[in-house]
């Protein structure tokens, strides 16, 4: 069995693939950008090598800082209110269990499996300040102003709103399959001790999902630094910059403002906060794991 | 004593069914109102009410939306580009698991981590370099320059899940296969394959959501109607009916159509798929 | 344990043809993929006669409206007059054609393209090389109005040719005007009040693509013309300095941090794309609408309810009070036009239909025709008495101007001058940003 498990012309045959799909579109890529990360190259013509200007001129770029910034209020966002509504919708769900559970998992769904590209131009609607949905619903509850949904201050909650309804089902399922998975004689132990809901809910529930939410948790900081597609058709980082994204930003120094070199220099630095950031997580949430 | 106990139950729950139902309504009202405003006029979406009452319902919305919205074309497109995908993916992903999980080689945990390494790339950042790759290799605006970075950007997540479900594959049977003198191939394509069934349904079920609705590539990558995808038809659309909004809605309509009802009909199996999928992770 | 087997063999066999399967359609695939290749590179030395496939890519994506159906129409009687030529067209929005064409440019391009005979624009492209020289004398006899050629030159060659004259106007609606006794304003000062009464009244003042930030710079070259007489000599020294700051351009900026702050656009105008602006004129909720020239085929649109289709008229930025620019200094340029390819492989055929499309009887005539602006070509012959009257408006504001501000303040610059005044000027006229820090930045910006 060794023997044959340890063929090497098997071996290859059965990695190849998977390595050259790697080479081919991470690896290469990746080489690529950094490469032209220390070139001005405007994306037509002949690239001039400037060493690290690039990089010197990224770390005080306003507009870079403002896409972490706006990151990091994602993924609070994400953490701090679609998360906790998930946990507690998908909670009551499991506690009720009537006829229309389904219907209703069903439901919240359903805004997963849309295209990016439909949300944003319906929520471009949807947000629109003079026939939009939301502030003609404002009227028919009595409020009789127009709201700016995307002046530069509410922009960015905006953004948060549309991705918190987009990824609200697939939270809510993935807690929903956390709670189902712990064990009822829990809940009858608890009860029998006389534990109303709440302590059940902190005592148990909670801290029996802790690997589910680790999980979740670390799926959600990462989808904020990864943000693009959303922001790109909803606001392309306006008004101002004030919904700017890394990966945005980049696309449009590449691609609008001719600055090609600059653009990979600023892909660059985006992969190295993502792996940082993926790594950092894991760490943290494997010592946790042991203490 | 127990009547108020009762009492207060049942207050309770329909408090709790109520905010139930009020996600509910917040997570599906946005898209009644969708497919009501397809249905009217551009005129008559300047209302102040919530949903309205078209004069005649517009029918031919629909219509422009589905002939100059190339819906055929792109949904065929968008199909075929997917299953592929799909399908490259999981026999990668399986080959390349049992390669790192159960064969004997110095490499395979550098390999493994090498190829788990793909997860935490931003896909974006690879959008610059790639075009510039795809453009002098002269394969833009082919199926190959969407396909290559959605299987390579979905092959991580499929061959973590596969190498976890291996895990549950218990080795006798492998053993048993050896003895009866099977070669690797054989044993991994037709006896460990199909243990993996609930694998390959997640791995499909994720894949599928990944790329199905993605569009920044397919928009960098692809110019001609030959290749490009569903959301394009959405895409070109703002463009050609930009002073008729009625049409817009009704190609947000159709272009989110086809998912939709394929989640409604295979729901109970992706939902599985996809809390199997995050459970393993 | 039976049932279990046979399922599993059932899932073989399913995986088996699956996968058999998939290899079949890929093989297909490749197929038909490497057969388009194939006849691609037949195409390259096309024989006199055979049959020959011109790329166009351009910026006019509504294909029975306006522009866009004007070049459709003669792509369509090309074809029609040369049975072996086929020309395909990719069409995008302005933004997105802009930012595809940069893409294109770094490997190999479509044969014609929209392009703009503006720095922002052009000055890259050209130092590129991926445009073909055009020989000047050949469009000797195509009427192009004097000075119209020069954006698309480079050390005096040719690369380009103009569409349109392009002027910025307000447009309004009349019929809504004269019911609520409205006037036409005649400085800017009675514009913003008479926004006001707009507003009181319930309706949309001006309706704004702020979202793109361009025509809020065309804004401000609208009103730098009227303070200051002429804007080329503020602008092409600021940008070369990359200094903004002079008193001029503080006050053109306060006049238009003026005009938001009051209320003069839309709520959320700095977020709404040209799309939502002019829907909210077309369909009668909005007053006004500040655009160019090209959108008078608006009057001609079935898509635009009759009633308001046919009461649109335009006036140009009334004057500013103290300024030295005259009502008829108007906000005027040459803009976009078509190129070919310098690398294309039918260059000879794509430079052939450029020609046939700038013939004097074709772009211009036509659009003439179909109300569609005014071309860079003398169009006086072709005055019909159908046109209009927002054509003829339109047609007597350049007639009648005394100065032209040339080339919009934006496209003045280099591309990320462009990207960072089209991106600051949101935030200077929403007030997130000071004037002073939106002068600073745009000055840095050129540096």
């Amino acid at each position: 069995m060794k023997k044959l498990y340890s063929n090497k012309l098997v071996i290859l045959s059965l990695v190849l693939p998977g390595i050259f799909v790697f080479i081919f579109a991470i690896l290469a890529p990746i080489s690529l950008s950094f490469y032209y990360g220390f070139t001005s190259y405007s994306g037509m013509g002949k690239a001039e090598f400037i060493s690290l200007d690039n990089y010197i001129e990224l770390f005080s770029d306003k507009n870079f800082h403002i896409s972490l910034r706006n990151s990091l209020f994602l993924a609070l966002g994400f953490i701090f209110i679609q998360h906790p509504l998930a946990i507690i919708v998908a909670v009551i769900l499991d506690k009720l269990q009537g006829k229309a559970e389904g219907i209703l998992r069903c439901i919240y769904f359903i805004p997963n499996v849309i295209s990016v590209a439909v949300i944003a131009y319906l929520w471009k609607f949807i947000y629109n300040p003079d026939f939009g949905l939301l502030n003609n619903v404002l009227k028919t509850f009595g409020y009789q102003g127009q709201i700016n949904w995307f002046s530069s201050d509410n922009a960015i909650w905006s953004v948060l709103v549309v991705l918190i309804w987009h990824g609200f089902g697939w939270g809510m399922l993935i807690y929903y399959t956390g709670i189902k998975n712990i064990d009822p004689v829990l809940y009858e132990a608890a009860a029998i001790d006389g534990a109303n809901t709440t302590v059940t809910f902190f005592r148990i529930t909670l801290p029996l999902m802790k690997s589910v939410i680790q999980v979740n948790v670390t799926m959600a900081i990462i989808s904020a630094l990864k943000q693009m597609e959303t922001v790109y058709l909803l606001t392309n980082g306006g008004p101002g910059n004030s919904t700017q994204f890394a990966a945005n930003y980049l696309y449009q120094q590449a691609f609008k403002a001719f600055r090609y070199g600059y653009g990979n220099a600023i892909g660059v630095v985006f992969i190295i906060i993502c792996l940082a950031v993926t790594i950092l997580l894991n760490k943290m949430f494997q010592e946790k794991k042991i203490a | 004593m127990k009547k108020a106990d009762k009492k207060k139950t049942i207050a309770g729950k329909s408090i709790l069914s109520f905010i139930l139902i009020l996600v509910a309504v917040v997570q599906i009202f946005p898209l009644i109102w969708l497919i009501n405003f397809s249905l009217a006029s551009s005129v008559e979406m300047f209302t102040k009410g919530l949903l309205i009452i078209p004069k005649k319902i517009q029918w031919g919305n629909y219509i422009k939306a589905y002939v100059d919205g190339h819906f055929l074309l792109y949904l065929k497109n968008s199909v075929l580009i997917n299953v592929l995908a799909v399908v490259l993916v999981i026999f990668i992903s399986i080959m390349a698991a049992f390669a790192c999980k159960r064969m004997y080689w110095k490499l395979r945990g550098f390999v493994k981590i090498v190829l788990l390494l793909g997860m935490m790339i931003p896909i974006h950042a690879t959008l610059l370099p790639n075009y510039k790759i795809y453009s002098s290799l002269d394969i833009t605006d082919t199926l190959w320059a969407v396909l290559i970075p959605y299987v390579a950007f979905s092959l991580p997540q499929g061959m973590f899940l596969m190498t976890s479900f291996l895990d549950a594959v218990p080795e006798e049977l492998e053993e048993a296969a050896v003895i009866d003198g099977c070669g690797i191939y054989r044993i991994l394509f037709q006896i460990v394959t199909p243990l993996l069934k609930p694998a390959i349904a997640t791995v499909s079920i994720m894949t599928f959501l990944n790329n199905w609705n993605e569009f920044i590539m397919a928009s960098t990558y692809l110019s001609t109607p030959k290749w490009k995808t569903m959301p394009f038809s959405l895409l070109e659309f703002t463009g050609q009916y930009s002073s008729n909004y009625a049409v817009q809605f009704a190609v947000m309509a159709l272009t989110a159509a086809p998912a939709i009802l394929v989640y409604i009909l295979l729901n109970k199996h992706i939902t599985k798929g996809v809390a199997m999928g995050a459970i393993k992770g | 344990m039976k049932k279990k087997l046979i399922a599993m063999l059932m899932l073989v066999v399913m995986i088996g043809a699956l996968l058999a399967g998939c290899g079949k359609e890929k093989g297909k695939e490749t197929g038909s993929v490497s057969q388009g290749e194939s006849t691609k590179k037949e195409e390259k030395t096309p024989p006199k006669d055979e049959n020959i496939t011109i790329k166009v890519f351009s910026n006019l994506p509504d294909r029975k409206n306006g522009q866009g159906l004007v070049e459709q129409m003669i792509i369509d009687e090309y074809m029609e007059l040369n049975k072996n030529v086929t020309i395909e067209v990719e069409a995008l929005d302005e933004e997105a054609y802009k930012t595809k064409f940069k893409a294109y440019a770094m490997n190999g391009m479509p044969d014609v393209v929209s392009i703009w005979g503006q720095p922002s624009f052009i000055d890259e492209v050209l130092d590129a090389g991926v445009l073909a020289e055009l020989n000047e004398t050949d469009y000797n006899d195509y009427k192009f109005i004097s000075g119209s050629l020069e954006g698309f030159k480079k050390d005096g060659k040719l690369y380009g040719l103009p569409r349109n004259s392009d002027v910025m106007a307000f447009y309004y609606n009349q019929k809504i005007f004269e019911d609520n006794g409205w006037k036409v304003p005649a400085t800017y000062e009675e514009l913003l009040l008479l926004g006001k009464s707009i507003k009181e009244a319930g309706m949309v003042p001006v309706a704004m693509d702020g979202g793109d930030g361009w025509p809020l710079a065309i804004l401000l070259t609208d009103l730098l013309l009227k303070v200051n007489g002429d804007c080329s000599s503020i602008v092409t020294p600021a940008v070369a300095q990359g200094n903004f700051t002079s008193g001029e351009m503080k006050k053109t900026t306060e006049l238009l941090v003026e005009a938001a702050k009051s209320g003069l656009f839309q709520t959320g105008y700095d977020s709404q794309d040209y799309g939502t602006a002019m829907n909210l004129f077309t369909n009668g909720q909005a007053a006004m609408f500040y655009m160019g020239s090209w959108e008078t085929s608006m009057a001609r649109n079935q898509d635009i309810p009759e009633e308001i289709r046919n009461n649109i008229r335009a006036f140009t930025m009334p004057v500013v009070e103290g300024g030295k620019g005259k009502a008829t200094d108007i906000a005027a340029w040459n803009g976009g036009g078509y190129a070919v390819s310098a690398h294309s492989e039918v260059k000879g055929e794509a430079i052939k239909f450029l020609n046939f499309m700038y013939q004097p009887d074709k772009l211009s005539k036509y659009g003439w025709e179909n109300g569609v602006g005014m071309s860079a070509q003398d169009q006086t012959e072709f005055l019909s008495g159908n046109e209009t009257e927002l054509q003829m408006q339109f047609m007597e504001f350049l007639k009648n101007a005394t100065s032209v501000s040339g080339t919009p303040i934006n496209d003045c610059g280099p591309s990320i001058f462009k990207t960072v005044i089209e991106s600051e000027i949101q935030s200077v006229s929403n007030g997130t940003k000071s004037v002073d820090e939106f002068l600073t930045n745009i000055g840095l910006a050129c540096k």
